[in-house]
């Protein structure tokens, strides 16, 4: 030990006593003199300006001796959900606070990931938030993730062509059926399309038959597990959506459109209905836009003799690695981004929808979105996609079924009585 | 034999053990996150034998790869034999050709993405009143899927038979000049019997690169509609990487990596054939 230490050149020796006396102040020193650094994961907000980064500061502010580190993630969902499972899965510590699709949080917390947050919130503290948003954080009778924006399905229409042939925004599908009809026979434009919504086969296009299978009366899941509980209404559903297409309503297109393909047709004034989520209308209304003025938004319709329409609500959580080594400043840093200021400043900053409620009438808000207060019954009227920890394996199973009964290379029933089969053999796995 | 140990063991490491492990995995029903983990038997390739899905995964992953193979063997043939004529701006030609194969594919998918785009996309402005709903088509999705791909990797076979066509010796030509034979005969008695094993060897590796295809349906139609362009490929990282079903996810790969294997042993099979008769 001695013979290996004399040889160690002069000016290396010098730097380890400074090093070891570093050590020795260290351990010496107040804790508080280090730095606690946060990770937290988010997706890049787009918008007028990103509001995250003063949001972090604020938070670094109020606590001294923390830093936030705010880290991108992948562009696509999908991405993103593989980014969080390798990570998470693999015990990595590498981040604190993360923002999570709402659709992954039960499955998240099953897998033991999250932190629970049941016992550090005040018992009262998400019911400012939107119910279906608190019902999409809890799984097991325990919270796991903070709501923090705010999405839901709505139906876009043309105003302008609506008034001009003096027909009020429908309530069934029916009735918009009819309406696509009356406006394209009386305003003799090849080129103006019916209604627009998302076929594609993807996540968008379960969203899209969610919202036609409630319209009539029909689920995807029941509380026991059940798959399809209502079969024949749920076919009568895709059956429905098929003929859309088949009737020239909605485009042939549309089993190949996205929130952005649909949207962009829209707002180039090809089209009298859309289905969309809200981040569209700010889109609508921008300087160059086709239709800035003539687009208004109500909610989704039901079916005559059926259920009323509602929106399938979405949006982004957060939630607090179980692994953090600080789950206390992580939850600090979760309750600080979700808090009814940040959740304003978000709002205005970007297109993004607020949870908490009260900010739908905050005067400040409605100032520069006008169409909030009305945004708030839409949201409030939502309902979740199904609550459960195996999502995105019933969607991903789902998806090619309802996507043969929109082309038409399935009957409904068949792709209804398929998705079944390979749900009871998958789900009787875990089970 | 001591030499080879470091070989044998990296080869093991590397290889061999990850390859049984999921084998090992296919017999089971794992899925890690939901603390799933018991012994199946042969459960997931009794259910894949008759999954209806995974047999369209191996329809469209045979027609792609036989289409888009063929298409791109018959165009980079062409291409090679083209830039071979030319007498000037050889360079410039293949400078363009690389351009397409250099590209990721993620980037042609998206480029492809607006090219088939269904009201502003080039083509169907050029169709004009008869646009075709290109990704949305449960008949012309995987013909899209193919054409997007060839474009991409028909560079590939183009470059290889270039090169094979500059090491033809030109007293060949000359010779058969001499002898009299016309431009269709030395295409077909020399060109061509001089460029199979080149061309062999681009099929070989076109088929199996083809058979593991997997980004340029996954940006392009995330295997929709209808599942008409969802690969083997793509189905297994549904399987593995986004729903977590690890042991039913090795069963798909273990199928794909046997046919695979097939498939190139019987090319290699062919390929040697052809060596000996050579010789």
């Amino acid at each position: 030990m001695s013979a290996s230490a004399g040889r160690v050149p002069l000016p290396l020796r010098s730097l380890l006593v400074v090093w070891l006396l570093a050590l020795g102040g260290c351990a010496g020193g107040q804790p508080q003199s280090e730095v606690v650094t946060l990770v937290f994961k988010y997706a890049r907000i787009l918008g007028r300006a990103d509001p995250l980064p003063a949001l972090l500061r604020s938070f670094e502010a109020a606590h001294p001796g923390t830093r936030v580190k705010g880290e991108a993630l992948p562009w696509t969902s999908d991405d993103q959900h593989q980014f969080y499972v390798i990570n998470l899965e693999g015990r990595s510590p590498g981040f604190d606070v993360m923002m999570l699709d709402c659709i992954w949080v039960p499955e998240f917390a099953r897998a033991g990931w999250l932190t629970d947050l049941t016992t550090h919130l005040r018992p009262d503290e998400l019911a400012p938030h939107f119910p279906s948003a608190v019902a999409a954080a809890t799984y097991g009778g325990r919270v796991w993730a903070l709501p923090w924006t705010m999405n839901v399905g709505l139906l876009y229409y043309r105003a302008d062509l609506l008034a001009k042939h003096g027909l009020r925004p429908p309530e069934t599908y029916e009735e918009l059926v009819d309406q696509v009809r009356r406006i394209r026979i009386a305003e003799r434009d090849p080129a103006l399309d019916g209604y627009l919504w998302q076929g594609k086969q993807y996540e968008g296009l379960v969203v899209n038959v969610l919202e036609a299978l409630w319209a009539n009366g029909a689920r995807l899941l029941a509380e026991d597990g059940t798959v399809f509980p209502e079969p024949a209404r749920a076919a009568d559903a895709l059956r429905f959506l098929r003929g859309l297409i088949e009737t020239g309503v909605s485009p042939a297109w549309t089993t190949a459109a996205d929130e952005e393909l649909s949207r962009r047709a829209f707002g180039d004034g090809h089209a009298i209905f859309l289905r969309n989520w809200p981040y569209a209308m700010e889109l609508f209304e921008t300087a160059d836009s086709a239709v800035r003025g003539k687009v208004a938004v109500v909610s989704l319709p039901g079916r005559a003799r059926g259920e009323r329409g509602v929106g399938s609500t979405g949006g982004a959580h957060l939630g607090v690695s179980r692994r953090s080594r600080h789950p206390e400043l992580a939850v600090a840093l979760a309750r600080h981004l979700a808090s009814e200021p940040a959740q304003r400043a978000i709002a205005l900053g970007a297109a993004l929808s607020p949870t908490r409620q009260a900010l739908y009438h905050d005067s400040e808000l409605v100032r520069a979105h006008p169409e909030m207060p009305r945004l708030h019954a839409f949201a409030l009227a939502g309902r979740p996609r199904p609550v459960t920890p195996y999502y995105l394996l019933i969607s991903s199973t789902v998806q090619p079924e309802f996507s043969a009964a929109l082309v038409g290379v399935k009957p409904p029933e068949r792709a209804i009585t398929d998705a079944r089969a390979r749900l009871s053999y998958f789900l009787g796995a875990i089970r | 034999m001591l030499l080879l140990a470091p070989t044998v063991l990296a080869l093991a490491a590397l290889t061999v053990y990850p390859g049984v492990w999921v084998l090992w995995l296919s017999l089971q029903h794992r899925i890690p996150i939901f603390e799933v983990s018991r012994f199946a038997g042969l459960d997931n390739y009794a259910f894949l034998a008759v999954d209806p899905r995974f047999l369209n995964a191996g329809r469209a992953t045979a027609i792609f790869t036989v289409a888009s193979v063929a298409l791109e063997v018959v165009l980079g043939l062409t291409a090679a034999l083209a830039i071979h004529a030319q007498r000037g701006g050889r360079r410039l030609a293949l400078s363009f050709l690389l351009l397409a194969w250099a590209m990721p594919a993620v980037v042609t998918a998206k480029l492809f993405e607006w090219l088939y785009h269904p009201t502003a996309g080039l083509i169907n402005v050029a169709l004009g009143a008869r646009s075709l709903n290109w990704l949305g088509d449960p008949g012309l999705a995987l013909p899209a899927v193919v054409l997007a791909d060839v474009w991409r990797t028909m560079p590939f076979v183009a470059i290889l038979c270039y090169a094979r066509l500059l090491a033809i010796p030109a007293e060949l030509y000359e010779a058969a000049q001499v002898d009299g034979a016309g431009r269709l005969a030395t295409l077909t008695r020399i060109t061509l019997p001089m460029l199979g094993r080149i061309l062999l060897v681009a099929v070989l590796f076109r088929t199996l690169d083809a058979l593991r295809a997997f980004d340029i349906m996954f940006v392009l139609t995330g295997g929709g509609p209808a599942g008409m362009t969802e690969t083997l490929t793509v189905y297994a990282y549904r399987a593995l990487f986004q729903t977590l079903q690890l042991g039913f996810g090795s069963a798909v790969s273990v199928v794909v990596f046997l046919l695979v294997m097939a498939v190139a042993w019987a090319y290699l099979k062919f390929l040697r054939a052809g060596t000996t008769v050579a010789a």
